[in-house]
């Protein structure tokens, strides 16, 4: 067991909670920055949301195009944003990666921005990824999925289709 | 010598600029015309008359009271106008006016009217013609800069957001953007599109709107920073509560 609390091998989680709210054109360059430093896990980002259509009020049901619902590029994936990119949670897979992270964020933000490290992305299935993966078999009762790296980012009840992206690395191409 | 009302203490500049509001000792900044803001606030179609909920006054015949014949009517009632309203959000990020402000300012200078304050936007229901009025008067001085405000009927967020790269106030609806240096707005205050683009003017910049601002903040002036405030706040909180044990009951 170990006993000390500088345990090197674990994956860390870093917030990184910009000044301003980013257009999608930084929110590209970010994530892109982020995605080339090695050790990183996973994102998830998070906003305000953009929605489609106006959902209160007289003028419930009007389309609202907003132009930073734009489709943006990262790595190998293209996805569109349906948020305005307001903080990124990053899980990386041991301390040194984190200096790098920092580098990459002062590269690709104009403004200066918070860095915090601490637990925001759960790690360990619970009873509602059970509810809604299952167990693997009768005998196996380890979460059905075949990446765990799923779990804690997206919302139990939404479709993983359109919010879920896998970025290949380098290697793997 | 002429009475002169004192609204409001201190010696900083957000306690000057809040005297100002109040005093509707205002700077015009910018024009917009009639049709545009009657486009903007969404409630008939510009240039149509005022529908009406009640036939004129005049026509009325209203019965023999003092206090009527002491209060005139202010001209959307006595005209019958339906009662409307409009509905500002201010960032916290040193946008010129206060919600509160918003209503000192309408409740002190127009009559007729019914502000609501919440922490981050302010409606105010007039008869029709007379919310114009007030909505114009805000709309065109320094109590709203564009990129900091809105006009926002319904889906208000933004007020204690971070502001936009562009500097601007976060708008889900996207009723108004930043486009060549100046605000403009294509859409009414409920998210409606409308068949024009209303050119709002430039938005303030960082340091102006610090200037104009009647928002206290550390990283600006900061609310500490102002002892006769402080005072004055204090004051009022200590005969309130007093006051609250209704002494003379």
């Amino acid at each position: 067991m170990v006993k000390t609390a500088s345990v090197t091998d674990k994956p860390i989680q870093i917030k990184i909670f910009p000044q301003r709210l980013l257009q999608p054109q930084t929110a590209e360059k970010l994530l892109n920055e982020i995605d080339q430093v090695k050790g990183v896990i996973r994102m998830l980002i998070g906003g305000k949301n953009l929605p489609r259509k106006v959902t209160c009020g007289p003028g419930t049901g009007s389309e609202v195009n907003h132009p930073n619902m734009e489709v943006i590029h990262v790595g190998d994936c293209a996805f569109e944003l349906h948020v305005m990119v307001g903080e990124i949670i990053v899980e990386v897979e041991d301390e040194n990666s984190k200096e790098e992270l920092r580098k990459a964020c002062e590269r690709a933000l104009p403004f200066s921005f918070e860095f915090k490290q601490g637990f925001f992305i759960k790690t360990k299935a619970t009873l509602v990824d059970y509810g809604k993966y299952g167990f693997k078999s009768k005998t196996d009762e380890s979460i059905n999925l075949e990446d765990e790296r799923i779990l804690g980012l997206i919302d139990p009840h939404a479709k993983a289709k359109n919010n879920l992206c896998v970025v290949s690395s380098g290697e793997e191409k | 010598m002429a009475y002169k009302p004192q609204y409001y203490p201190g010696n900083t500049s957000v306690a000057k600029n809040r005297r100002k509001h109040m005093s509707d000792d205002v700077e015009k900044l910018r024009d917009i015309s009639d049709e545009d803001l009657t486009a903007l606030l969404g409630h008939r179609a510009p240039g149509s008359d005022y529908p009406s909920t009640h036939p004129p006054l005049a026509e009325i015949g209203e019965p023999a009271c003092p206090v009527r014949e002491v209060v005139e009517p202010t001209p959307g009632a006595a005209a019958g106008d339906r009662i409307r309203y409009a509905q500002f959000s201010d960032s916290m990020y040193n946008a010129p006016s206060v919600p509160y402000w918003r209503s000192y300012h309408a409740a002190i200078n127009f009559r007729g009217v019914d502000p609501g304050t919440l922490s981050g936007r302010q409606v105010n229901e007039m008869r029709e013609r007379d919310m114009e009025e007030y909505t114009k008067r805000q709309a065109e001085t320094e109590i709203t800069d564009w990129g900091l405000a809105g006009l926002r009927g319904c889906t208000v967020h933004g007020h204690s957001l971070r502001l936009q790269e562009d500097g601007t106030m976060f708008d889900m609806l996207d009723r108004r953007r930043l486009e060549g240096g100046v605000i403009v707005s294509d859409k009414d205050q409920v998210g409606v599109p409308i068949d024009r683009k209303v050119n709002l003017g430039k938005p303030m910049s960082e340091a102006e709107a610090a200037k104009r601002t009647t928002f206290y903040r550390v990283d600006n002036v900061s609310f500490r920073s102002d002892k006769e405030v402080v005072e004055h706040v204090q004051k009022v909180w200590e005969l309130r509560t007093k006051y609250g044990f209704v002494p003379k009951a």
